[in-house]
């Protein structure tokens, strides 16, 4: 995924002009104040309550009496489903329709590709780059980015799985990109479809991929029509966000001149809103691509094929090296697809010199048709329709072997300073474990409690309330333990990545070539998908709970590191200057004005964090990371959806409630 | 300029009003109507950007409505095409009642009759500069070919040849506003309306640009409405100029009755640092002849301004004769002249 900030926005922000000192300063003390003031009182309270509740409830878990199985009728209703799937009404004539139609347009695409072989596609892939990337340099290197990485997909002999994903990611754009246009359009229209939508969106946007299966697995059964409308969802939110940001965002002059000169709204809306808010619809067609491919890897679990079923039958049987062989292509795919959208993207402020005829608009498009076609035709002639078995190579074996010698030694055999995985045990064993039972041992009435005052902390007493209702319905649903493990790993990787990301983000603030350095590293790093990161860390920590950590760690740093740096950056500098001028030295400058004046940012940066851990964390099922992601895993792959959904809905409370308890609404507002 | 003879109005306005905020219809004509504009937010919350002004714009003339920053005058102009609804009041265009008109008529007024040029252009960033002077025909829904020879000749008539494949970006703060003009001018409306259109201009290109304007007007005789807050400007384009204040109209004339005779103070202080020469007419300025003065000394039109008798009567030595149609009106000598440089007469300018 691709975050909403732009590569050059921490660097125009600062503001000419600025508060003088003691002003900054007394924010700073205020916000110390504030915050000491609300502790107190929240202890006092939380101490008080917890006396009574101790009293009255007890301790411990969750009681059973305040717990309900749904797993039961969770599996009635999936029976259900499976009997009448046939039969009902429902299903003959609305659900059956949708899946059909979904199974027909997947095998369609796939089946062009494939009648198109490795040559037809690859072209047509350089070429559409090509011009996407604006016919020039930049088109030529985008165009040679393409081909380059469908090669490689080839030639880990991975071409059909290739093929299977990117039909798979064809229909699930266009829909998404389509259902996300719409409401966007609505949602940028009317204030009203706005307030309503708004909510829904950010809550899918906590939401873990996970969690996304199951409904549909219950309704559909695995197999491609779960896969797809389930990527379909996952990836529709960016494009209706952007899209109604765009339409929102469009110049009010422009539409004034338009309207004076007597256009209708269609037209006002056709001929300038919608154009004036293209590039918002590029960057957030650019995101439903990236989550698109993120979840089309995923819904491998519920029998999508292509890639993604390579890395997980490969995960589950620990094989690296074919692990590898499958995460490359799409890791490649990745960059392929977000360079040539990219690309696009910034085409469109470009503007066009004259070119020849044939250059031009549909004249280009109908020029790639025939290079594709004649290219198809060449791979019939040539024998390339399909990837010559012969040009595969089998990177699997070398790899493992890699893993089992040069890896092996890295995860155990360092002199002195251990391995990998024996930090991973420690990790496990001085974080992880004692978190876990501490969180075990704690009566829930006082994790409630605890819940409740962080959030109020934080945030309003809505997001408080919304968090401890939240966590309240994990332990109504009965999994209460389980979601303690989950929270514990979710718990430490949160930790981890905040004291590294804060820790680099401090760094490439204020050292100007760490921060460029790193840009294109986190940039190529938020475009990859979850589930290419498992595969490194269970070659690094063997599978296992720390495995899945890391791995969650991994993927939210670069959002964290990027959300800090950006933060202190846009204090002003001229508070930073009247602190050093007052003597303050580099690490005073930073604890007694950066620091403060970045909370807002910091605080995002928190929940942004949790929201990307658990996400992994839960992927992290896969790995041996157990909990509430190995539920869902089990209930899919066994056909126990009861438990699967079950576990499904408590990741999503989980989510909720740590997306509310560190949602930073509150203090923004007094901040900024 | 002329403004002589009694013309068809194009626009007539009577007792508009336009006022923002909440239940905004109850303020005209209530208690509230004639409170100042802090007091009105005050007691009401609204605003009165526009309160009972009444006014005619005649076929052929540039009319400029001039005032400080926040008097109304946007607001107002936008009313006359119901860009903004007026709360209450009469408007009719060629004597038809705008305020009447559902919105298919509205659109045909906005797309033939009336069309607008705006202070910060407006254009489509992502068109060219020829797709941007067509727009508006593109709105009407002619066809592509016909709506891109029009606009070609607009271009060339604004001095754009050479860009029409241009983005806007490309374009300087000047040429962007050719666009704007060129746009407007194309759907070849009845009535131009200019919203401060040269204020985000540096003051050398706008003082091009109000030539052209000028050029334009002396060519095609097109009516014109025209926004402004610089004095300068509207007297040198003005046939007729409404004064605003906080929404009302303080005085209208032509710019030598503005200059000649404020109406109030605010008028006056407005007016202070006209070069007064330049503007007032021997007409308003002339006394009787008397003796042999209607023989003799050199010969000046009743147009002719101060500043050009005053170079009449240095030269001849003698008193200058106001003559019109071979008839003399009267005489200008140097004390008269002098009179109103010093600004100690008070001339008779009848509005
Ligand atoms: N949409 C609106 N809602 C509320 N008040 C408004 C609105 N538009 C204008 N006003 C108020 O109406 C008054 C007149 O505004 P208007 O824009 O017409 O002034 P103006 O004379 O064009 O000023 P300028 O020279 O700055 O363009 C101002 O006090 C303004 O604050
Ligand atoms: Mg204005």
């Amino acid at each position: 995924m691709t975050t909403t900030t732009s590569p050059g926005a921490d660097t125009g922000n600062r503001k000419p002009g600025a508060a003088s000192a003691p002003e900054r300063r007394a924010t700073g003390a205020n916000f110390l104040r504030g915050t000491g003031g609300k502790l107190l009182l929240f202890a006092v309270v939380a101490g008080t309550l917890g006396a009574v509740a101790a009293a009255t409830l007890g301790s411990g878990s969750w009681p059973a009496a305040l717990s309900v199985d749904l797993t039961k009728p969770l599996d009635d209703v999936s029976d259900w489903i499976i009997d009448n799937r046939d039969t009902h009404p429902l299903f003959l004539y609305f659900l059956l329709h949708l899946s059909n139609t979904a199974t027909a347009a997947v095998n369609a695409v796939y089946g062009t590709l494939v009648s198109m072989g490795a040559l037809g596609v690859g072209v047509a892939a350089a070429l559409v780059a090509w011009r996407a990337g604006g016919m020039g340099r930049t088109g030529l290197r985008v165009a040679a980015t393409a081909l380059g990485a469908l090669a490689v997909c080839g030639l880990l002999g991975m071409w059909d799985a290739t093929v299977l994903t990117l039909a798979l990611m064809a229909v699930a754009v266009v829909v998404a990109a389509v259902i996300g246009a719409l409401l966007g359009l609505g949602a940028g229209l009317s204030d009203r479809f706005d307030r309503a939508l708004r909510p829904v969106l950010d809550t899918m946007q906590v939401l873990p991929a996970f969690a996304y299966l199951l409904p549909f697995v219950l309704i559909f059964g695995t197999g491609t029509p779960a896969a797809l409308f389930a990527t379909v969802i996952y990836a529709a939110p960016p494009m209706t966000r952007l899209t109604a940001l765009g339409l929102r965002g469009a110049a009010p002059t422009v539409l004034e001149a338009s309207a004076s000169l007597g256009s209708s709204p269609l037209q006002r809306l056709w001929t300038a809103r919608l154009p004036l808010a293209r590039k918002e619809m590029f960057l957030g067609l650019n995101q439903t691509i990236m989550m698109a491919l993120s979840m089309v890897v995923i819904a491998a679990l519920v029998g999508a094929g292509g890639l993604g079923e390579e890395v997980y039958e490969a995960l589950s049987t620990v094989d690296v090296g074919k692990a590898l062989a499958a995460g490359i292509p799409i890791v490649l795919l990745a960059i392929m697809l977000d360079r040539t959208t990219g690309a696009a993207g910034e085409q469109l402020d470009a503007v066009v010199t004259d070119r020849p005829r044939l250059l031009r608009g549909w004249w280009t498009w109908a020029g790639i048709a025939v290079a594709t076609a004649a290219a198809v035709l060449a791979g019939r002639g040539t024998g390339l329709a399909d990837w010559p078995k012969a040009w595969t190579y089998d990177i699997s074996q070398p790899v493992n072997v890699f893993n089992d010698s040069v890896i092996a030694q890295l995860r155990e055999g360092l002199p002195v300073i251990g391995g990998t995985q024996v930090w991973a045990e420690h990790f496990t064993n001085w974080l992880l474990n004692p978190l876990n039972a501490g969180l075990h041992a704690m009566p829930w009435w006082l994790l409630l409690l605890l819940v409740a005052g962080f959030a109020l902390l934080v945030g309003t007493w809505r997001t408080a309330l919304t968090g401890v209702l939240a966590l309240a319905a994990v332990g109504v649903m009965g999994v209460w333990p389980k979601s303690l493990n989950t929270l514990s790993q979710v718990l430490a990787g949160l930790l981890l990545t905040l004291v590294l990301g804060f820790a680099i983000g401090i760094l490439a603030a204020r050292v100007g070539w760490v921060e460029r350095a790193l840009r294109p590293l986190l940039d190529a790093m938020q475009t990859m998908p979850q589930f290419v990161y498992l595969i490194p860390v269970v070659a690094l920590f063997a599978v296992g709970r720390s495995a899945a950590i890391i791995a969650a760690v991994v993927y939210a740093l670069p959002a964290v590191v990027r959300i800090t740096t950006q933060g202190l950056r846009q204090v002003d500098p001229a508070a930073m200057e009247a602190a050093s001028s007052m003597g303050a030295s580099g690490f005073q400058q930073l604890r007694q004005v950066q620091l403060p004046l970045a909370r807002p940012a910091l605080l995002l940066a928190v929940n942004q964090g949790v929201v990307l851990v658990l996400a992994v964390v839960i992927v992290g099922g896969l790995v041996g990371g157990g909990a509430l992601g190995y539920d869902v895993v089990f209930g899919l792959s066994r056909g126990e959806l009861g438990t699967g959904l079950v576990a499904g809905m408590a990741i999503v409370c989980l989510g909720l409630m740590l997306d509310r308890v560190t949602q930073p609404t509150a203090a923004a507002r007094k901040d900024t | 300029m002329s403004a002589e003879k009694p013309q068809e109005t194009v626009f007539s306005v009577r007792n508009l009003w336009k006022v923002f905020g909440p239940k905004a219809d109850r303020i005209p004509g209530s208690a509230h109507a004639g409170l100042p504009a802090g007091e009105l937010r005050e007691k009401t919350g609204c605003t009165a950007a526009v309160r009972d002004v009444s006014f005619d714009v005649r076929k052929g003339e540039v009319f400029v409505v001039m005032g400080l920053s926040g008097s109304g005058k946007s607001t107002l102009v936008r009313c006359l095409t119901r860009l903004i609804e007026p709360t209450s009041g009469k408007l009719s265009i060629d004597g038809e009642d705008v305020l009447a008109m559902d919105r298919a008529r509205l659109r045909e007024l906005r797309r033939h009759r009336a069309a607008m040029v705006f202070q910060h252009f407006g254009l489509l960033p992502h068109r060219t500069v020829l797709d941007n002077v067509a727009y508006g025909l593109e709105i009407q829904g002619l066809g592509k070919a016909q709506r891109r020879a029009k606009a070609a000749e607009v271009v060339e008539k604004v001095g754009l040849t050479g860009m029409e494949n241009r983005r806007p970006s490309q374009l300087s703060g000047g040429q962007q506003q050719r666009v704007g003009l060129a746009r407007a001018l194309a759907v070849d409306p009845e009535v131009l309306l200019f919203d401060e259109p040269f204020s985000a201009l540096d003051p050398l290109i706008r003082r091009d640009m109000q030539e052209e304007v000028i050029r334009l007007h002396r060519e095609e005789g097109r009516t014109m409405v025209f926004i402004t807050h610089d004095l300068s400007e509207a007297l040198r384009l003005g046939d007729r100029i409404a004064l605003m204040r906080d929404g009302e109209i303080v005085q209208l004339g032509t710019p030598e009755e503005i200059v000649a005779s404020p109406a109030d103070d605010y008028v006056r202080d407005f007016v202070r640092d006209v070069p007064r020469e330049q503007v007032i007419t021997v007409r308003h300025v002339m006394r009787a002849a008397e003796g042999d003065e209607a023989e003799t000394g050199p010969a000046i039109t009743p147009g002719a301004t101060v500043a050009e008798a005053i170079e009449a009567v240095a030269r001849a030595g003698s008193p200058a004769r106001v003559m019109d149609n071979g008839r003399c009106l009267g005489v200008v000598d140097s004390d008269l002249l002098l009179g109103v440089v010093a600004g100690t007469r008070q001339e008779e300018v009848a509005a």
